[in-house]
């Protein structure tokens, strides 16, 4: 089963984009408050891809993104920043990062499965 | 699957028939196993099996074989020393059922149908000492569906926490207004709306979306002393919180619907979609924007009750397709156009197609938006609207579900005290009342009815449990019309309710409608005029009054007998009503005249549809029973609000004016007020049409009479070069309708000619192009031709280039009269100097 790990401090977001995916697809949903606990729980709980929120009061996207790169437990882990930010500049810089995708907030609960299959070549539906 | 910890794990035994109610409990209780047993025997073979195992028993009075009563007492009278907790689940059983289950029984907890699970799990909790889960289930088998119905329940969590985010914006609005924002609360405020812009959207409030998001831009860029960006903040925040309030509501399972209409507005201007999406909202309208073309199909699968159109959203040919869609459609939405000075689209055509309405870009949102609620508003009153006072939420439901399946608009109370606001607010065309409730009793509202002037003459139907001849006698004496006894049944209400309706129907359509013709009478014109006049003003619409009278009705009554006379009158009351929907209003005023009042379209934009109408009138043929078929024709006089007259019946006089000018230069046509034909010199015609065919020449020679321009037909380009060219020309037309396949001379040749003549500064030329040769229309528009017609064409689309050729020309006569009128006072001299420049 394919394990993803959402990383985001507001509680509404996390829990609607974990009710998506653990709604439309087979996957494994953790979730993770807040930047610190997210980096743990990508430690010990070894997901298959991180949906990484970017503004967070703890830490930002990018400097989770750097954590978790510099640790070989996590460095292989793809991630997929969601953000609210819309300008072309903000994005560009986010994909520059190496990041598997950067999807936007406000995402459509129905559709976000279908997004990060897409970004991650996984296959639609969400098998196995 | 998540680290929720150790758990021990508890046995639930479910004895009950609902699966889901097993799936859902197991969800609220983390710690513990539910083991559904669907029947009482299965129950009972459980317990048997390992007793020792089963921390709660929970027994559903659903269940049977046996029933979970007998279960209950199979249980309790076994050997089992251990008395392990049973919650019960009573239905609807004997009365002392309570408490023998108690006290027979020890059952430890007893809960009612319908149960609600998160009650069940919460009591289940308690028992078994296990934590109890609030979060609503993520099954993993749920469908999008489901998705949707959890999303929203994850949204009726986060509402007031939204709301909190909310107030954080308004109190930096109010900052910004009073010119002191700190920049403490700027930057808290900023993250807010990040955070809502981010959110809203996902749980379905895309509009909410963008407000926040604007709020979050004008917070970073603009400075405290910005009024104007203070007060657009501060409509913004207004606009989100009846958003977010709505949506509270809408959670909560209130009829959003009912109150709240749903607007469309089809915009290609972004940031004017926003504005009047913002004031929509504001006045309590859901709004759905569409900038987009690729987006419309599929919006427009749920049709909304009311469309803002831009004309320019698309190619002309695919807005009148889109108003085809939206008017035309069975839902016949009702939609009003938004129009820019500029646009290419045919305004006749889009009011024949439809639309209730032009509203020019240069108004306000607010203005606009009002016109909308105005146009909603009209359109509510044509509905039939049912009202229902009943204590009991159970028969209010029945009639809702009743009534609203039959296109019935209904408004339940269950309050009798609200009464009196309720009734006027939603002015229902019957009453529906239950003879019995608390506080104020059917029958003294009935009395209450009766005696207020306005309201006497309301259908008023009664509900009663009570059918002795006592309530009824004191029913009618109230003044009841009908009386229905309950409990209801349906098909026996729907004809009541029906026969009360029509029957007000009739009376009131006797005061307002023509018998002969079905169209309103002229008290109802009237008044329907008046409103006219009113929302002109207000919207600073054009407003179009045209006066119909069929041509010699007298000699055709002297003739065919006065049968005959009121077949013409009848079919050309049809005809009228055909050709102009309901949103116009059409009155026959009496004797052989009909008024027609077109909110929206301009004078010219009258002839012609009037103009249509008496074509159509033309191509059809009378019978007399005795004698030979006959034809018949009308004139008509048009007069636009406030240029031709200040009041409707300035307006009617100057319409009668120009019908006057129809019949005395030979009837069988459309005069607009202001009309004239005495002091013209011969040379000066306004269309010449250079063309081949005789025959299509005299078909646009029909229809330019028809609306009143004087035309002269050129057979060839030779003849057309005689007339029009040199220093004295016989003819001046104001439009040249130039064939490019022209005998004598071909028509490019002769449009050079003019151009080298420079007929062109005092005509337009309309070149009537073959679309298979491609660069005639452009090298006939780099000669100098103003516009171009494509064969095969219709004469009403001939004539709408026609109009805007000649309105073009009416532009230029307007601004060299405003140059001649101007006077050189010294406050003048720069505007003057300015103009001469642009000239």
């Amino acid at each position: 089963m394919r394990r993803i790990l959402i990383i985001d401090d507001e509680d509404d977001i996390r829990e609607v984009a974990k009710l998506s995916l653990a709604s439309l697809t087979e996957w494994d949903v953790l979730t993770a408050p807040s930047a610190k606990e997210g980096i743990t729980r990508a430690r010990d709980a070894h997901p298959d891809a991180i949906l990484l929120d970017v503004m967070m009061p703890d830490m930002d996207g990018p400097a989770v993104l750097e954590r978790l790169r510099h640790d070989p437990a996590t460095q292989h882990i793809p991630v997929i920043f969601l953000t609210a930010k819309v300008q072309a500049s903000d994005r560009r810089r986010f994909a520059s990062l190496g990041v598997a995708a950067v999807i936007s907030k406000p995402f459509d609960p129905l559709k976000l499965p279908g997004q990060i299959a897409e970004a991650l070549g996984w296959p639609a539906g969400g098998e196995g | 699957m998540t680290a929720e910890g150790e758990r021990v794990t508890r046995n639930v035994l479910l004895g009950s028939a609902s699966r889901q109610l097993a799936a859902e409990l197991e969800h609220h209780l983390p710690g513990a196993r539910v083991r559904l047993a669907a029947t009482g025997a299965e129950v009972l073979q459980t317990l048997r099996q390992g007793s020792e195992a089963t921390a709660l028993l929970i027994l559903d009075d659903d269940l049977d074989h046996p029933p979970a009563l007998d279960v209950l007492r199979q249980v309790r009278s076994a050997a089992d020393p251990l008395r392990i907790p049973i919650i019960y689940c009573l239905g609807e059983g004997p009365r002392d059922a309570p408490r023998a289950l108690v006290e027979q029984y020890g059952v430890s907890q007893m809960l009612f149908h319908p149960v609600e699970c998160r009650e069940l799990a919460r009591q289940a909790a308690f028992l078994l000492g296990i934590p109890y889960w609030e979060e609503p289930r993520s099954a993993t088998s749920s469908t999008e569906g489901n998705l949707a119905a959890e999303l929203s329940s994850v949204w009726d969590r986060f509402a007031a926490s939204a709301l909190a985010r909310l107030e954080v914006l308004e109190q930096a609005g109010a900052d910004l207004l009073e010119g002191w924002l700190s920049p403490d609360l700027r930057q808290r405020a900023v993250y807010e709306a990040h955070r809502l812009a981010g959110s809203l959207g996902t749980f379905g409030f895309a509009a909410g979306s963008r407000f926040a998001r604007e709020m979050e831009h004008i917070l970073e860029r603009a400075s405290a002393r910005d009024d104007r960006q203070a007060l657009r903040f501060s409509e913004l925040t207004v606009a989100l919180r009846i958003e977010l309030e709505r949506a509270a509501q809408t959670s909560m399972g209130e009829p959003a619907e009912d109150s709240h209409p749903r607007l469309m507005i089809i915009e290609h201007d972004s940031e004017l979609a926003d504005k009047l999406a913002v004031e929509a909202v504001s006045r309590g309208m859901r709004v759905e924007t569409v900038t987009e073309a690729s987006r419309l199909a599929g919006e427009l699968e749920n049709p909304p009750d009311a469309v803002l159109l831009d004309l320019d959203f698309d190619t002309p040919e695919k807005v009148l397709g889109l108003l085809d869609r939206l008017a035309g459609g069975a839902a016949s939405t009702p939609t009003l156009a938004l129009t820019d000075r500029n646009s290419l689209t045919d305004r006749v055509e889009v009011a024949r197609r439809g639309a209730q309405g032009f509203l020019p870009k240069t108004l306000s949102p607010s203005q606009i938006v009002e016109a909308a609620v105005q146009l909603l508003e009209r359109r509510r009153d044509a509905e039939t609207r049912v009202m229902a006072v009943d204590d009991d939420p159970q028969v209010l439901a029945a009639l809702r579900t009743l009534l609203e399946g039959r296109r019935i608009r209904v408004c339940t109370l269950d309050n009798p005290l609200r009464f009196w606001e309720t009734l006027e607010e939603f002015a229902p065309d019957l009453l529906i009342l239950d003879v019995d409730m608390p506080h104020l009793s059917g029958i003294e509202l009935c009395r209450v009815v009766r005696n207020d002037p306005r309201w006497s003459a309301e259908p008023v139907l009664f509900l009663t449990a009570h059918n002795d001849a006592e309530t009824v006698r004191r029913v009618f004496a109230a003044g009841a019309d009908d009386f229905v006894s309950k409990p209801i049944v349906g098909p026996e209400l729907l004809t009541r309710i029906f026969n009360r309706l029509e029957r007000s129907r009739l009376h009131r359509s006797l005061a307002e409608e023509d018998p002969l013709t079905g169209l309103a009478n002229r008290r109802k014109g009237e008044r329907t005029l008046a409103q006219f006049e009113r929302l002109a003003q207000r919207y600073s619409q054009p407003l179009t009054l045209a006066l119909v009278r069929p041509d010699g009705l007298r000699t055709m009554n002297a003739q065919h007998g006065h049968a005959a006379g009121d077949a013409v009158l009848r079919r050309l009351g049809q005809l009228l009503q055909k050709a102009f929907h309901s949103e116009d209003v059409v009155a026959r005023w009496g004797g052989q005249e009909f008024v027609i009042g077109m909110l929206g379209l301009t004078r010219s934009e009258g002839v012609q549809r009037l103009a249509e109408v008496l074509e159509a009138l033309r191509m059809e043929s009378f019978h007399t029973p005795s004698g030979p078929s006959f034809c018949a024709t009308f004139s008509a006089g048009v007069a636009q609000f406030p240029e031709d007259g200040a009041t409707v019946a300035a307006l009617y006089r100057a319409a009668e004016v120009a019908l006057g000018q129809a019949k005395a230069s030979g009837r069988d046509r459309v005069l607009p007020y202001g009309w004239s034909n005495g002091d013209r010199s011969p040379a000066s015609v306004d269309v010449a049409l250079a063309m081949r065919d005789e025959a299509e020449a005299c078909l646009l020679l029909h229809a330019l009479e028809t609306r009143g321009y004087q035309a002269r037909w050129l057979r060839d380009g030779n003849t057309a070069v005689q007339l029009l060219c040199g220093s004295q020309p016989a003819l001046k037309p104001s439009v040249i309708l130039l064939e490019v396949d022209l005998p004598g001379m071909d028509g490019l040749q002769l449009l050079g000619r003019l151009a080298a003549d420079r007929v062109l500064e005092r005509s337009r030329v309309i070149m009537i192009t073959v679309p298979s040769i491609g660069d005639e229309a452009a090298t006939a528009l780099a000669l100098g031709a103003f516009d171009h017609v494509v064969r095969p064409f219709s004469p009403p689309a001939v004539m709408f280039h026609i109009r805007r050729a000649l309105e073009s020309m009416k532009g230029r006569e307007s601004e060299a009269a405003y140059r001649r009128v101007v006077t050189p006072l010294p406050g003048w001299s720069g505007a003057r100097g300015l103009r001469q420049r642009a000239d």
